[in-house]
């Protein structure tokens, strides 16, 4: 297991949005639902975007900016179309006002993903 | 037709204006009030208006109500390009022609909603709601052959703008401002659009038919035509309000036909002579009880406008009436078609049941099934269509009422004539149609009316 590292506080991250973080060379899309952080790729898998410039919708799944594909944030796997393989999911640490990630683990709802 | 001027490309692209056709004089001699049928029948007429008119004016394209939200957008014409009208995030409105920069697929098939992107069905090319393109389906290729997205975007209409709540939107990078193009109709404009504090709105969606008609019919008829109200409409009044139209011909005293740049407005000051025709009572009482508040805000002329017996057109193809509140555009398709599309406006302000009574009067009168529109309908479609005689084509038509009626001691602003009943308004419109169609660029259609309004208003 590799070292956590600090994505942001808490409070940079309202409810309800998502922004870019790069860390480690890896661009993330970290998200807060509802005071729960999630972090994935933030790169598409259908074709080139970044999923931090879309939008929040149906409570956890984050809608591409560019063809408007969705996925689900907590599990990484595509909703709909053109959007046919997951993205990867990062495991997010709580840590009081710190929010860390691990770049070595998958979100906790995709390890679980049967 | 890739022309690019220095760094920025010019993505509203125009071909050098085409040669016109000849003898355009030719077509009318209004002091004589005489014109050519060649205007409702003639195809290069009509291929010249579509760049003259349609590709150079301020044409109407939606009310801030429609799209009040960041993202929201509605899909009309200027002329017969299709465009879309877009809410951005800060507030402004832009206008981009609904074509994919890549094969001109159309990349919004929906009249009207709210879109986070315009993403076209051929390639997938995606465009954000500022027209930018964003990506498309299988994007690598396209970085592989090296291709600049900020030069692909869609292309925008040349200007929008806005007054008193109605959006315009123009093709021509050269046209005048908004203020300027409507100059002093604005006045008149403030009667029905701004007789309310809180302005107006489009209630329900728009309705929309198609009449077999040159669209120059349907819009001299509401510039200034009422005419024909006592005549073609006798039967509909009779059924709607149990008696026939106002005899407006014998009182011109206290009626008018005032115009500017083209736009005519023909009206009485009977106050509520239009919502009449509506049959409901609920809905003279409001224009009743509004109309001194109206006379406080914007004088006593105007007040009695409000709901008078009454039309307006904008030129070119934009019209409506006071009081039956009914809001349309008549889309140019072709020489002897139009597809007309109708809104029903109110005052945002009104009480519900109100709006309720404004939007079943429009559908009762002035739509397909309306008790006047289908009157209309059929005079303006056989106005055309008895054209395609080669001979009936040859004669002249008469449009020469109210000649010696022009009101020079006046304050009011525009052109003014005495007696609704006259063809003033109509004879203005055609001067401007036929100033605009010699004109090979706005810098040389002359400036015939002086507005007494100034630009920033």
């Amino acid at each position: 297991m590799s070292q956590p590292i600090l994505l942001l506080k808490r409070a940079d991250l309202e409810p309800g949005k998502v922004r870019k973080c790069e860390v480690g060379g890896v661009a993330l899309a970290v998200y807060n639902l509802n005071g729960t952080f999630y972090a994935t790729q933030d790169g598409c898998t259908h074709a080139t975007a970044s999923l931090s410039e879309g939008d929040i919708v149906d409570d956890d799944c984050i809608a591409c900016p560019v063809h408007d594909g969705t996925f689900h944030i907590p599990t990484g796997q595509p909703m709909s179309f053109p959007c046919e393989h997951p993205i990867r999911t990062f495991k997010v640490i709580d840590e009081g006002e710190d929010v860390l990630v691990d770049l070595d683990q998958e979100s906790d709802e995709a390890a679980d993903a049967v | 037709m890739c022309n690019t001027q220095g760094d920025t490309p010019i993505r509203l692209k125009r071909r050098p204006i085409a040669q016109s056709i000849e003898n355009l004089d030719q077509l009318m001699n209004l002091e004589k009030g005489r014109m050519s049928r060649d205007l409702f029948w003639d195809r290069d007429i009509y291929e010249q208006e579509l760049e003259r008119i349609f590709a150079r004016c301020w044409l109407f394209v939606g009310h801030e109500s429609q799209i009040p939200k960041a993202g929201d957008y509605v899909s009309t014409y200027l002329g017969e390009d299709n465009v879309l009208i877009v809410r951005q995030k800060d507030g402004s409105v832009k206008g981009f022609l609904n074509t994919c920069p890549h094969r001109g697929n159309k990349v919004c098939f929906a009249d009207l909603g709210n879109a986070r992107q315009f993403v076209c069905n051929y390639h997938g090319w995606a465009f954000g709601i500022d027209g930018a393109l964003k990506g498309m389906h299988a994007s690598e290729t396209y970085e592989a052959a090296g291709m600049d997205k900020s030069e692909h975007g869609l292309h925008p209409v040349a200007h929008v703008d806005s007054y008193r709540g109605l959006i315009f939107a123009t093709l021509d990078p050269e046209a005048p401002s908004l203020a300027e193009y409507l100059g002093d109709m604005r006045y008149y404009l403030d009667a029905v659009f701004n007789m309310d504090e809180g302005g107006t709105e489009f209630i329900g969606g728009c309705v929309k038919s198609v009449i077999q008609c040159n669209w120059k019919y349907a819009s001299e008829n509401f510039v200034g035509d009422i005419l024909h109200a006592g005549w073609t409409h006798d039967s509909g009044a009779k059924a709607m309000v149990g008696g026939p139209v106002a005899e407006v011909h014998k009182t011109p005293e206290q009626s008018y036909h005032v115009n500017f740049n083209g736009h005519g407005w023909e009206f009485n000051q009977d106050i509520v002579g239009n919502c009449a025709t509506l049959g409901e009572k609920d809905l003279l009482k409001y224009l009743y009880v509004l109309q001194p508040k109206v006379a406080e805000r914007l004088g006593e002329l105007r007040s009695k406008m409000i709901g008078a017996i009454s039309s307006c057109t904008l030129f070119p193809n934009t019209s409506f009436l006071p009081g039956q509140n009914t809001f349309r555009t008549w889309h140019p398709r072709g020489p002897g078609q139009i597809e007309l599309h109708t809104w029903t406006f109110v005052n945002k302000s009104a009480p519900q049941e109100i709006k309720d009574k404004w939007r079943k009067g429009t559908m009762m009168t002035f739509s397909p099934s309306g008790v006047f529109e289908m009157d209309d309908g059929e005079n303006w479609e056989y106005s055309t269509r008895s054209n395609a005689g080669f001979v009936t084509r040859q004669q002249d038509l008469y449009l020469g009422l109210g000649h010696d009626t022009r009101v020079e001691d006046t304050d009011l602003p525009g052109n003014v004539f005495q007696g609704q009943i006259n063809e003033a308004n109509q004879r203005a419109f055609y001067q401007r149609w036929l100033d605009l169609m010699k004109a090979d660029s706005w810098k040389t259609v002359p400036q015939r009316d002086v507005p007494k309004m100034k630009e920033g208003v």
